[in-house]
């Protein structure tokens, strides 16, 4: 009621003004034409007025700021907003007119719309170019430009404190400052045990061998410590360990999520690149670059390549409704969202459907770092490990030794006798029978947009779009042939296709997944008919992909090639039934490619003939094209058709095929490429750059105007005026940038901790929480930066620190201070990553098989888990052998149904980068451990291993309990402890002498040491068991 | 994934366990925490499944919700179309499909389809139900159904993230984990969220009962109806239940140790864990054990059927409608046993083709025993506490579905822009339907309902109000209803 009121308050007030003055206003506006608008003067104001409070310092919008002239004209969230000399092509315009179809601006009840002479004083700034003197520009910053993590990392010199003899380094300075300024002692160093345990578990992983952890104890160096850590971190498992937690943050899994959840044969590629490239401390800038954009360094390394499966690593759905482009798009959102996260430690995602609500990055902002990740391709590229190249290389040689000799053979017969013997096979026989007969196009059509052309020689070649999925050709021909037995399909190479083709995926490859033939009388259009197709054959068959799925009704899984392309492939099909018509036949052949497992697998260039010959059909009969060729004297031939010719002769030359058989007979002894066996997912880049368009409220259906790659304004500007990734990783690594170093170092920091320096360990934006102690962070920052990136310097430096060497016994009078521990004054004690459980349990009962990198593996898992995956199309092959005994990190991650004891201990689902992992205690925690099958197995080897080993030394009790507490957690159990275990052994051996079924069943396929009984290792199997399932064993102390 | 809600859960438990002789400190806890912006309320300092106060009193306590994977089509069970029979065979006026996107429908020579079923009105609200759902119509008066569903996912995978945790994409909790969090569980001796699959799994698999960026206690555990109840819930052979305990008694005197040497409560919550998977492992095979229900409720629920898989392959094998029967029997008595939230699951009712065959095969599974459930609730006095639901994705087109490659029409597509579910007990206001379809069913007309606003009167009948249950989470507040949804009173009685 009011606003309506108020409404037409106004409106009267306009008419009404209209009718006093009517000549005012149009008179002005007609005079003011040429008359120059003043911004500073007319516009500010005005905006001040009506609009700022919406859309200036404070608050944008939309995204659409009209304080600032860069942020005014580059537009908002919707887009453009004001086209200079054009208000009616201006949005801007149209909002506060009222005009168009976005909502009025001010919006009704916010603000005085604004009056008709306003309205044109707008107007004609608009058209008159929207002038706009920078010096009119709203003196205030960036909102957000004062936050702590946008400044410059600060040079910081180290705290004076008072008990500088605690100190181990600089670390250790400012943890104590704040300590003594709250009036608080740290704590004493943990015992030399809990030391050793738990710097083997933040550093490799494992636990400390009891030999280790003998030899550690007893060394009476003072420099014991430092060795120690220089020796883990120089151990393979360092890398194995650390890799682990880049892996969370690059999302990886071996599958691709959503629905069919397809395995990712390869992805381990990249991960074996991640450990090695940890073990050697290859530099993190260096690290970095080459994931974020090794494809465009110059002539990369194979590692190089490898090294960008990290852009791999996101989801894909490949629904069989999904669209390719859509996608896309959400994986491009994906490695955008990644960068922001890993490198920067700010949450952009928010931006990409909105102007960020808390910090200062804007949705075109957004749409700039995307541009970067808009031109990616994802090709497999070989990448075999360097050993396995080296073994290559050495077999090739002497396999070549003996295979040149056969190739060269078939060389110079080529060369030097088959023009003659085609020469001869024309003079003697003198009727070529013809068996296939070339179709003349009549018309070509594709669904999609692929550009179709016809060539002299009769083949169709596709150019132009190539459409990732659901691309169907349609080809029109007419022939007079009646009865018509078969069809065949010449795939055929050019030079215009990837590789050569004949296809148009960039390996060269196609998949034709139908091939439907419907015939029309020419005398009687009404006369249709559909071809039954029937015997497939092809000249090769890519494995899985055989080109009897191209007409067995399978809509999505049709033939390929590889590893066979750039080279000429026939397929033929027989007609069930003779066809033709007697007057003529129109001929329709639709040829789709509607793959759902491969994206952009089009044919490049291909050719249809008929035959009436008999079966079986001939893939390589003659052609009425070359009986043509045959009727020509030879100095009258195109080179073309000379060329088809001996194409086709050698096909048939006697002589030849014998050396072609030998050849092929030997080439059974060559060795396998590991170029073929070993691959890699990696990404490579257009070489014309995709336009990347803001997408209106992040809908790929709803692109706005054109934004080019840039780095946020908050940030330091980036060097390049035509920047790509290069830049933008060299850009993160820029002394300026306050950012990728101190998100570094903090999240490493809170592995040590449990905690970062800065809590929200992915938010240093302004909603995130500021540091705690802040010159410490810069100060991290800074030696890592002057350390050249050395990641394992940062871990000396941290774990040589006496912050990070503090007892973690609680101090319970803090807790009412400082209840999350933040200013250190003990260490934290952490529940480690399930890998790591896994890995301990293996490691205590001596069934770990270790061999750093490779493959993904399948220990067993409950049955019936992999059955919960979409329509059971998940298999879990179990591995056998030492693959069952390999560490977590190497197990299998299939997404849709990942193993259930890494879930149940809180890995991340690898859908979404993760910078820090839960740590929560359950009951399925309990009952894995417990019960899963790999865990009871470790329980039985521990068991059998405790007695074993003591059996001949000392075989009393105490000497089997000390034993197992150093086994398990390398430590001397207390007198209370031994009391415990004593306890639980005796009543073991009550219970089992009266249950021989229960001993039979605990030492089950164990060997019983010489002198012991089941009965004594039933009892340690349990007792083993029990230790397992200690808070102390998932703890690191 | 930093999580400081977490955070200081943790440390509350810790605390907690710490001092539990000393209650003053605990208090200090709370009251510090209150500072904090962490309602005393909205944490328990014990247990984060322990039972927490809901926003406003609530009508509904447990939650049944049974999920059909596949987009089960609409007009063939939920929302009859005469017109579309009439106009059967015809082609789609072209301002209707021109900005719409389909999965595999050709538009240009797609004509709509008919629906081969015939629609008959149940009870005294005289609600149209269709001949492949004759038991469940006959709760017509209990139940709510909309008839104006619509979602903005498209794909099988996305949408059911939308409908099981609000956003089409992963990372978020699913409706159990929400209220498990909001509310805590009412069991002592099982977990608060149980899920229960019979026949083939669901495209989305285990992503669909996520605790998303809320610890792993609030996920779904998934129970197995035969056998085995929980994964690893059975003792290894050769460990009886004697032995069993006694290790348990050592590992709680062990751990006892530990913590009064490091003083880190964390370890009395291992404690505590331990504890209660020891009662799971009697608990969990009691519940699953049916031999204490009488003949009649288990033929009620169709627990020993046995389908025939080869009339629509799509549904499951052989065993799937016993273990569907079975599944509902066994949430009926997670219900009786205080657990929150149990979710069946039964794919695929993805029907491109085989529509009829295949409808007739699924709704056959779950006519019967979803029946059954609500009359046996009912019955016992359960229903006015317990919501039940039965939604799928998404809808299926009127259209039927002419795919290239495919010889002939026998299913349809999918459809997001209307669809049907239903919803029971708990507080809803049954015997109604909510929102109409267009004559063609090809789009909401009436009173839509976007899966955001389902999601909020959901949380709403348990007295939460959908914008308070929220987790801070990467600068946002994460919420069930993501950035939208309304309560949609006409649903609550």
């Amino acid at each position: 009621m009011n606003h309506n009121f108020l409404r037409t308050i106004s409106w009267l007030f306009f008419l009404f003004s209209l009718i006093i003055n009517p000549s005012y206003v149009f008179a002005k506006d007609a005079k003011a034409d040429s008359a120059k608008i003043d911004f500073e003067k007319q516009i500010k104001p005005l905006f001040q007025a009506k609009c700022y409070s919406c859309h200036g310092r404070e608050m944008q919008e939309g995204g659409f700021r009209l304080d600032l002239k860069s942020r005014a004209l580059e537009g908002g969230d919707s887009g453009l907003a004001i086209t200079p000399g054009n208000s009616q092509k201006s949005e801007f315009y149209h909002r506060i007119a009222g005009t168009g179809n976005g909502d009025k601006m001010p919006p009704e009840g916010e603000g005085t719309p604004l009056s008709p002479e306003e309205l044109a004083l707008v107007k004609r700034w608009i058209d008159q170019g929207a002038k706009w003197p920078e010096s009119a520009n709203s003196k205030d910053k960036l909102p957000g430009s004062d936050h702590w993590a946008f400044q410059p990392v600060k040079k910081v010199t180290l705290p004076q404190v008072q008990n500088s003899s605690w100190s181990k380094n600089g670390i250790d300075a400012f943890i104590l400052r704040k300590l003594e300024q709250e009036k608080v002692q740290p704590s004493a160093e943990a015992d030399r045990s809990t030391l050793i345990r738990r710097v083997y578990l933040d550093l490799t992983g494992l636990p400390p061998s009891i030999e280790e952890w003998e030899r550690w104890t007893q060394d009476t160096d003072p420099n014991w410590y430092e060795t120690l850590v220089d020796q883990l971190l120089a151990s393979p498992h360092y890398g194995e360990r650390w890799s682990r937690h880049w892996l969370d943050l690059a999302r990886y899994a071996d599958s691709d999520g959503f629905e069919k959840d397809s395995k990712r044969p390869h992805a381990w590629r990249w991960r074996t690149w991640v450990i090695n490239a940890l073990n050697e401390d290859m530099p993190f800038d260096q690290f970095s670059l080459e994931q974020l954009a090794g494809d465009l360094l110059p002539k990369p390394a194979t590692s190089q390549l490898v090294a960008t499966g990290f852009h791999r690593n996101t989801l894909i759905n490949r629904e069989g409704g999904t669209d390719p482009e859509e996608d896309r798009v959400k994986r491009t959102i994906d490695r955008t969202n990644t960068l922001g996260s890993v490198w920067l430690g700010i949450t952009v995602e928010c931006s990409q459907c909105h102007t960020h609500k808390y910090d200062p990055l804007t949705q075109r902002e957004y749409y700039r770092l995307y541009a970067f990740f808009n031109s990616l391709t994802e090709p497999d590229i070989g990448a075999p490990l360097p050993e396995e190249q080296a073994t290559f290389i050495k077999a090739n040689q002497i396999y070549q030794k003996d295979h040149q000799p056969l190739v060269k053979a078939i060389r110079e017969y080529e060369q030097n006798q088959l023009a003659n013997a085609l020469a001869n096979w024309e003079k003697q026989n003198t009727e070529k029978k013809l068996i296939w007969s070339v179709l003349q196009p009549e018309t070509v059509d594709a669904k999609q947009n692929t550009t179709l052309k016809i060539l002299p020689d009769r083949s169709i070649l596709a150019a132009g779009e190539n459409p990732g999925r659901a691309e169907i050709y349609t080809i029109t021909f007419k022939t007079d042939l009646q009865k018509i037995s078969g069809i065949r399909l010449e795939a055929l190479t050019d030079p215009s296709l990837p590789k050569n083709g004949p296809g148009r995926s960039p390996s060269g490859d196609f998949e034709l997944t139908m091939l439907t033939v419907k015939t029309t009388s020419l005398q009687d259009p009404a006369a249709t008919k559909e071809i039954k197709l029937q015997k497939a054959q092809a000249s090769f068959e890519m494995a899985g992909y055989k080109v009897d799925r191209v007409i067995n009704n399978s809509p999505h899984a049709g033939w390929s090639i590889s590893p066979q392309q750039g080279k000429k492939q026939s397929a033929t099909f027989e007609a069930k039934e003779a066809f033709g018509f007697e007057k003529g036949t129109l001929i329709t052949v639709s040829l789709q490619q509607s793959s759902t497992r491969k994206l952009y697998h089009n044919l490049g260039r291909f050719r249809l003939s008929l035959t009436t010959g008999s079966k079986p059909l001939s893939l390589n009969g003659i052609t009425d094209l070359i009986v043509e060729t045959l009727n020509i004297p030879q100095d009258q031939r195109t080179s073309d058709q000379q060329q088809e010719l001996l194409e086709y002769y050698r096909t048939i030359d006697p002589q030849l095929k014998i050396l072609k058989q030998a050849e092929l007979a030997h080439r059974k002894k060559a060795p396998r490429n590991p170029t073929e066996t070993t691959k890699a997912q990696v990404v490579n880049h257009l070489k014309t750059p995709r336009k990347t368009r803001l997408l209106v409220r992040g809908d790929f259906l709803n692109p706005a105007d054109e934004v080019k790659p840039n780095t946020p304004a908050i940030l330091p500007s980036l060097k390049s005026k035509n920047p790509n990734r290069i830049d933008l990783a060299r850009w993160l690594f820029d002394p300026n940038n306050p950012l990728t170093a101190r998100v570094t170092v903090n999240r490493i920091w809170s592995r040590y901790f449990g905690r970062g320096i800065v809590s929200t360990i992915n938010d240093f934006g302004t909603q995130g929480e500021p540091p705690s102690h802040p010159e410490l962070l810069d100060w991290l920052a800074t030696q890592f930066r002057d350390h050249n990136w050395s990641l394992k310097q940062l871990h000396k430096l941290i774990v040589m620190s006496a912050t990070y060497r503090q007892s973690s016994h609680t101090r319970p009078e803090l807790a009412e201070r400082d209840p999350y521990n933040i200013w250190l004054s003990h260490q934290n004690r952490l529940r480690v990553e399930s890998e790591i459980i896994r890995d301990q349990a293996l490691s205590v009962s001596g069934l770990i098989k270790h061999k750093v990198g490779g493959r993904s593996v399948n220990p067993p898992q409950p049955e019936g888990v992999a059955s919960l995956g979409y329509a059971n199309s998940v298999k879990w092959p179990t591995s056998k052998g030492d693959d069952r005994y390999r560490r977590g990190l190497y197990t299998f991650f299939q997404r849709t149904v990942p193993y259930p004891m890494l879930m149940t201990f809180d890995s991340p689902d690898s859908n979404l980068s993760c910078t820090r992992r839960e740590r929560s205690n359950t009951p399925l925690q309990a009952l894995t451990i417990w019960n899963d099958p790999v865990f009871f197995e470790c329980s039985q080897v521990l068991g059998k291993r405790i007695v074993e080993e003591t059996q001949q030394k000392d075989a009393s009790l105490t000497a089997r309990i000390n034993r197992a507490f150093q086994l398990c957690l390398a430590r001397q159990p207390s007198q209370a402890e031994r009391t415990i275990i004593t306890q639980l052994y005796e009543e073991q051996i009550r219970f089992l002498k009266s249950d021989q079924t229960a001993v039979s069943e605990l030492t089950k396929s164990q060997k019983i040491p010489a002198g012991s009984t089941p009965q004594e290792v039933a009892a340690w199997i349990i007792i083993g068991r029990v230790l397992l399932n200690l808070d102390e064993f998932v703890t690191r102390g | 994934m930093m999580n400081p809600y977490s955070d200081s859960l943790n440390l509350a438990r810790r605390r907690f366990l710490m001092n539990s002789s000393c209650s003053v400190a605990s208090f200090a806890l709370a009251a510090m925490m209150e500072k904090e912006g962490l309602l005393a309320s909205e944490t328990n300092l014990t247990n984060p499944l322990a039972p927490k106060d809901s926003h406003f009193p609530g009508t509904a306590k447990n939650c049944i919700f049974i999920f059909l994977a596949g987009g089960p089509s609409q007009i063939d069970l939920y929302d009859p179309k005469p017109k579309l029979q009439e106009l059967n065979g015809q082609p789609l006026p072209k301002e209707l499909t021109d900005k719409v996107r389909f999965a595999f429908i050709n538009k240009e020579t797609a004509t709509l389809s008919g629906s081969s079923r015939k629609f008959t009105r149940y009870g005294e609200c005289g609600t149209e139900f269709s001949d492949v759902l004759p038991k469940i119509g006959s709760c017509a008066d209990d139940i709510a159904l909309i008839r104006s569903m619509h979602t903005e996912q498209f794909n099988h995978h996305p949408a059911q993230l939308m409908m099981n945790t609000g956003v089409g994409r992963f990372g978020r909790p699913s409706v159990g984990s929400w209220l498990n969090y909001g509310l805590g569980s009412q069991s002592n001796n099982l977990p608060g969220y149980v899920v229960l699959t019979a026949g083939r799994g669901a495209s989305g698999g285990a992503s669909l009962w996520s605790s998303g960026s809320l610890p792993s206690t609030y996920a779904g555990v998934l129970f197995r109806n035969k056998g085995e109840p929980v994964l690893n819930l059975n003792n290894p052979p050769g460990i009886n239940s004697e032995i069993q305990k006694s290790g348990l008694e050592a590992i709680k005197q062990l751990n006892q140790e530990h913590l009064t040497k490091t003083g880190d409560a964390e370890i009395a919550s291992r404690i505590a864990s331990y504890e209660l998977a020891f009662q799971m492992q009697s608990s969990a095979p009691e519940l699953i054990d049916l031999s204490s229900e009488t003949k009649e409720t288990q033929e009620a629920y169709g627990v020993n059927r046995k389908g025939d898989s080869k009339k629509g392959k799509r549904g499951g094998g052989s065993g799937t409608e016993g273990a569907f029967g079975r599944n509902c029997l066994l949430a009926r008595r997670l219900v009786e046993r205080g657990v929150r939230f149990i979710n069946l699951y039964h794919a695929s009712w993805d029907h491109h083709s085989g529509l009829d065959a295949g409808i007739s095969r699924n709704a056959g599974i779950v006519d019967q025993p979803v029946a059954a459930l609500l009359k046996d609730l009912k019955q016992r006095g359960l229903l006015d506490s317990t919501l039940v639901v039965m939604a799928g994705e998404f809808g299926r087109t009127p259209l039927g579905e002419n795919r290239t490659g495919s010889k002939a029409v026998t299913g349809r597509d999918h459809h997001p822009g209307a669809f049907s579910l239903w919803m029971a007990g708990g507080g809803v206001k049954g015997g109604q339907v909510i929102g109409k379809t267009t004559e063609l069913g090809w789009s909401v007309e009436e009173d839509p309902v976007h899966i955001n606003d389902f999601h909020a009167t959901l949380l709403h009948l348990f007295g939460l109000n959908h914008l308070k249950l929220a987790q801070k989470f990467g600068g946002l507040d994460i919420r069930l209803t993501n950035v939208g949804g309304k309560v949609v009173d006409k649903l609550i009685a």
